[in-house]
């Protein structure tokens, strides 16, 4: 493609640009430092950003919403019994679409009391042996977990059990509404009392074995009534897919995926991709001042080198080449050195910023409170990438300048 | 008077004229063998089907006081209140006139509250079941039941005291295991004239919570009964609400029309 005097003329540029950073070592040192701060801050940030962003995810689809929700029409208006579907074994979406697992479950709401309170709770009816895939499996429980679906006793969380109050091996009150339609009452006693991640799930969620709850609510049409089928894919971005064919199979049912069940989070996910351009962008730009002034100083300090140069017969086109190298350079040694302090930084962090002291105002961001940062070799190379343009970019005023210097103006100097 | 027994006392049973006179009859006999006998040979169910009966009739009115006392106020009002069998009541403020025309209706488990000022009948929900009715220490629970006392307890009668020269029966009522129930156990003291002396609700640690004492007791209606109760939560001793009987009638005639909705708005007193 090129001519081979054409790459040792590019090899011979190249040199130059070298000699001309390691020349001036204590000013492009210091540039070098900017640069690697900059982009290794906004590297650890970016994977903090990045790591809220999978947690918030993770958080917001172990939950009990899944990947996917499957849900009868009417449930969304009336959450009671009356929106009940046909349990659906088996689930199949073929080779294409893998699936972690899914669980069928009876959540409706629910009052339940003690002795001294009464509180508004989801009551979910659960087969414990499918929970595999919601936040059920991460529960630290005292007392006893349900033993199956047949279990006709509560596991509450332990803001509850505080809120009402009591505990394991204790009788609480439930009132929820049967397949009827008729409130009904009944007495509970708690199995065990468990520890989530979020506060919010201990205080609203309560347990129970899925039978026993079909049992206790009374005869519907339906042989086996569940409310919702929640579904997680082993590959989140297999959801569109699976959304469509679960919809194609069940054509009386709600199929709705995680961002349409939860559009908040989904909103804040999307938000926070915005987030992370801006803060680069505002890094960079900060960054891109100091390196143009600091290029083209070095471009007016020669100005009789590069004026000898061009009267030697270096012609602009090859001028331009090398100060573009030289700012290239700068910037690559720079964002190299950047990523790799920002990495340290990560790794450095090991297991997360424990934030439970500002548990409640995070819990209102919906995280977990520990925030573990998250790197990507995507926003890797986006970055280092993004940075090297930048570069380019900013290259641009110095060589315009290198560009005005003749031989003339050297000399009159 | 019917009322009161609902008002107070949860799961207080009604049973027909007849039915009390049978069983007045059995516990003098219950009485005689008691003398002889273990205490423990009385017919617990009968006893507390009795006591319930005692302050309740086919039909019943009554006009009463009720003082909610706090540590930094207390506030008086009267009521009058209109029962019929088991299952109907209807009871509504009269004085003073801030809180007049409030009501509340009872047909079966439902229930409505109706308040003048937003002019609107509300269907209190299961849910507000066990909050307190009108900032007293009753709750709306304690106003509702009607059968749940013999359905949903297991009764033992655990002791026999001595009040004023009559026998006194201690009743440990332990809710069965899937009742509706919070407490560990309700325990209540009736005198063999059927007047129920005390009512304690315990926790599952079988602590003390909430008492209702019987302060005064009178004939009313030609009936012994409570005239004065006072139901209190254990630990908060300077705060309580007393129910005071003025007057009652047993067995009068309620027009059926009392017990709707429309009669719950429309602030009729008799």
């Amino acid at each position: 493609m090129f001519s081979s005097s054409f790459i040792s003329t590019l090899a011979m540029l190249f040199n130059f640009s070298l000699r001309n950073i390691v020349r001036y070592r204590r000013r492009n040192f210091f540039l070098f430092a900017a640069i690697a701060v900059a982009v290794g801050g906004t590297t650890l940030s970016n994977a903090l950003i990045r790591g809220w962003q999978v947690d918030m995810l993770e958080t917001a689809v172990s939950g009990l919403t899944g990947h996917i929700k499957l849900q009868a029409p009417g449930f969304a208006d009336d959450p009671s019994l009356q929106n009940a579907f046909s349990s659906l074994t088996p689930i199949s979406l073929g080779d294409n679409v893998p699936i972690l697992g899914f669980a069928q479950r009876i959540n409706i709401p629910a009052v339940i009391s003690s002795e001294r309170e009464t509180r508004g709770v989801a009551l979910v009816g659960v087969d414990p042996a499918n929970e595999g895939i919601s936040l059920y499996r991460d529960f630290v429980i005292e007392g006893e977990d349900l033993g199956g679906p047949e279990d006709g006793r509560l596991l509450i969380g332990r803001a509850l059990a505080e809120t009402l109050q009591t505990r394991v091996g204790r009788r609480v009150v439930v009132i929820m509404e049967g397949a009827d339609g008729k409130s009904r009452e009944r007495g509970y006693r708690i199995a065990g009392v468990f520890d989530a991640p979020m506060k919010i799930s201990e205080e609203l969620l309560v347990f129970t074995g899925l039978e026993a709850m079909q049992a206790a609510l009374g005869n519907t049409q339906l042989r086996t009534p569940i409310t919702e089928l929640s579904l997680v894919l082993q590959a989140e971005e297999d959801r569109g897919v699976a959304q469509r064919e679960l919809a194609a199979q069940h054509p009386q049912l709600v199929v709705k995926d995680w961002r349409e069940m939860q559009p908040q989070v989904a909103e804040i996910v999307d938000l926070v991709d915005a987030t992370m351009a801006i803060w680069f962008f505002l890094i960079m730009s900060a960054l891109t001042f100091g390196l143009v002034n600091t290029l083209i100083a070095t471009v007016m300090q020669r100005t009789r080198e590069l004026g000898m140069l061009r009267a030697l017969g270096m012609n602009q086109r090859l001028l331009l080449i090398q100060v573009v190298m030289e700012c290239v350079g700068i910037m690559v040694v720079g964002v190299i050195a950047g990523l790799l302090l920002g990495i340290a930084m990560v790794f450095g962090l090991g297991d997360g910023i424990d934030l439970s002291a500002f548990s409640e105002s995070v819990e209102a961001f919906g995280m977990s409170t520990v925030l573990k940062p998250v790197l990507t070799l995507e926003d890797l190379l986006l970055f280092g990438g993004l940075s090297v343009l930048v570069g380019v970019f900013a290259s641009y005023f110095p060589a315009r300048r290198a560009l005005k210097i003749s031989p003339l103006m050297a000399m009159s100097r | 008077m019917a009322i009161s027994t609902r008002l107070i006392s949860p799961a207080l049973q009604c049973l027909t004229q007849v039915a009390r006179r049978v069983v007045l009859l059995n516990l003098a006999l219950l009485s005689m063998l008691c003398s002889t006998h273990a205490s423990e040979k009385i017919d617990v169910v009968a006893l507390v089907t009795g006591s319930i009966d005692q302050t309740r009739g086919l039909s019943s009115y009554a006009e009463m006081s009720m003082l909610i006392k706090r540590p930094s106020w207390q506030r008086q009002s009267t009521l009058k209140a209109w029962t019929r069998g088991r299952e109907d009541a209807l009871i509504r403020f009269v004085a003073p006139t801030r809180v007049a025309g409030n009501a509340l209706l009872k047909q079966g488990e439902r229930m409505w509250t109706y308040t003048p000022k937003l002019n609107k009948s509300i269907r209190l929900p299961g849910g507000m079941m066990s909050q307190s009715w009108a900032g007293s220490d009753f709750s709306y629970n304690d106003m509702s039941r009607s059968d749940k006392w013999l359905r949903d307890y297991t009764l033992n009668h655990v002791d026999t005291e001595q009040d004023e020269g009559l026998a006194v029966y201690v009743i440990d009522a332990t809710p069965r295991e899937d009742a509706a129930v919070v407490w560990g156990k309700e325990q209540l003291r009736i005198r063999e004239d059927l007047v129920l002396l005390e009512l304690t609700y315990f926790d599952q640690d079988m602590e003390p919570v909430r008492r209702m004492v019987s302060l005064a007791i009178g004939e009313l209606g030609g009936r012994a009964m409570a005239t004065r109760m006072r139901m209190q939560e254990v630990d908060k001793p300077e705060q309580y609400t007393e129910l005071e009987y003025l007057d009652m009638d047993f067995d009068v005639d309620v027009p059926d029309r009392m017990f709707t909705l429309f009669s719950l708005q429309s602030g009729r007193s008799r």
